[in-house]
């Protein structure tokens, strides 16, 4: 029981909390960024594999098909590792890194986790939004070449807004997929909740007064960054789900009989 | 006004369209009759390019279609209803019925609905004007289409069964709406449809559709009195009841 009050007057600790909340921060802070980039990236990828059919634009479709099953089959922590060994090297100014409280490396790796993140998290939405496109009767393209609209008017006035209408349930789980999902990026750098934490839990002996690491340490910490999760992720889809309850629609007193 | 010249089309190994030669004139209605799978809606749908022949020609107001030039062409000339609707269902009726003026022809929105509204009350449907197409009965779907093909002030209305999907109580206000239009003189209908009184009432001249081929057409008088075409005969005797 000594142990347990020990760990949790280590959380109570105002560095310490101060250190786990701004770790929260990068959380959402890149789960945004990658589903914003995602979802802009993952659009233009399933429009491009769904409608470049013809002739030298094809070979756009080809990349678009590519790109696409290489993210979406392979594992994240994969391309986190690949993206640490091989892509480039940010030189980010001093200036902006401080604002992070990084240093100058850190923030270079964790620019590259979130590169990988994006490319991973575009995949999966581009195949979601595919999935929505395809979704859309072939009556609603007629009807606006009909009119007179070109391919591209017609998919952005008519075609997108009906599929993104359609897919926000499936939207929504991946943006929740893709909060846990900045998670993987505690393997190689430190400044998200789940890194933070495994850094906390291996030094909680100078927090908790004890000389050795505790159970209880692992126990508390852990259980704080599962509340933490818990709470960013349910608020996301409590929102979403009251902005998804359908219009009210005003009903005729009695049903007209035409 | 509508010209095809030879127009054939196929689906695979399948020959829809076996040479089409047909001219509607500026102003006519014309009805187009034939059994399912005679090939009269992709016959129908060739003149707006929503089916591309295989070879032909497809002239409207003497503008050769191409896949290229399809949108411009059906922008300024032509409207289709559809036995779907195909209304837009994420967009409210009024919408539905401005995005093309506003976003093709660049009419200011004002004026775009005010034309909107001018039409939907033609169809008595102007309560209608705010709430969403899934809303409405069929039949107030479709005369909602009309009013949206209307809404273009375009010359040439394409009908592909308009009143084949739906309840039979709802075929009538359809029909009436499209009687109407037919009074219109600068107005010119195509119309594939099975509801021979409609024929009757509205068509300059009648083609009968089968196998791909034209195999009759005339006035409404002498499909109904004396058809010459075998073919023909046995179709409306299967028709008319």
């Amino acid at each position: 029981m000594d142990a347990l009050t020990g760990s949790l007057k280590m959380i109570t600790n105002g560095s310490v909390i101060t250190y786990i909340l701004k770790g929260l921060g990068f959380t959402i802070g890149i789960a945004f960024f990658a589903v914003v980039l995602g979802i802009i990236i993952g659009t233009i990828l399933a429009l491009v594999r769904n409608y470049c059919n013809k002739g030298a634009a094809k070979i756009f479709k080809y990349i678009a098909i590519a790109y696409i099953e290489v993210f979406r089959n392979t594992p994240l922590m994969l391309w986190i590792f690949i993206g640490l060994v091989f892509f480039p090297s940010i030189e980010f100014p001093t200036e902006f890194t401080k604002l992070f409280e990084l240093s100058r490396t850190e923030m270079a790796v964790l620019f590259k986790a979130i590169i990988a993140l994006v490319l991973f998290t575009s995949s999966v939405i581009a195949e979601i939004v595919r999935g929505g496109l395809n979704s859309i009767s072939k009556g609603q393209f007629e009807a606006a070449y009909s009119q007179g609209f070109n391919l591209p008017q017609t998919l952005l006035f008519i075609i997108i807004p009906q599929t993104f209408k359609n897919i926000v349930p499936t939207l929504l789980s991946q943006v929740i997929t893709t909060v846990k999902d900045t998670s993987y990026i505690a393997n190689i750098a430190v400044a998200e909740l789940m890194g933070r934490t495994f850094q906390l839990i291996q030094i909680s002996p100078r927090y908790t007064g004890f000389s050795t690491q505790n159970v209880s340490d692992v126990f508390v910490l852990c259980g704080l960054a599962c509340v933490m999760y818990f709470a960013v992720n349910f608020t996301i889809s409590c929102v979403v789900r009251k902005m998804q309850k359908p219009k009210k629609i005003k009903l005729p007193a009695k049903i007209e009989e035409v | 006004m509508i010209r095809l010249e030879d127009v054939h089309k196929s689906f695979g190994d399948l020959e829809v369209l076996k040479g089409i030669n047909l001219h509607v004139a500026e102003g006519e209605k014309l009805v187009i009759i034939g059994p399912s799978g005679s090939g009269k809606s992709t016959l129908i749908r060739c003149m707006n390019y929503l089916e591309e022949p295989t070879s032909g020609k497809v002239y409207i107001h003497n503008h050769l279609m191409s896949h290229k030039r399809r949108a411009f062409i059906n922008k300024i000339h032509s409207s289709m209803v559809f036995q779907q609707f195909n209304l837009y269902p994420h967009l409210t009726v009024l919408d539905n019925l401005t995005l093309a003026p506003i976003k093709l022809k660049k009419v200011p929105r004002k004026e775009a609905e005010e034309i909107a509204m001018m039409y939907l009350k033609r169809v008595g449907l102007e309560e209608k004007a705010n709430v969403y197409p899934t809303t409405l009965s069929g039949g107030q779907q479709q005369r909602i289409a009309i009013a949206r093909a209307l809404t273009m002030q375009n010359r040439v209305i394409f009908f592909d069964e308009p009143t084949s999907a739906l309840d039979p109580e709802m075929v009538q206000e359809v029909l009436d709406v499209m009687i109407e239009l037919s009074h219109e003189k600068n107005f010119t209908m195509v119309v594939v449809t099975h509801e021979m009184g409609f024929a009757r009432e509205v068509a300059d001249r009648i083609i009968f559709v089968d196998g791909g081929n034209i195999l009759e057409e005339g006035t409404p008088e002498h499909f109904f009195t004396n058809p010459t075409n075998e073919r023909t005969k046995a179709f409306l005797s299967k028709i008319i009841r």
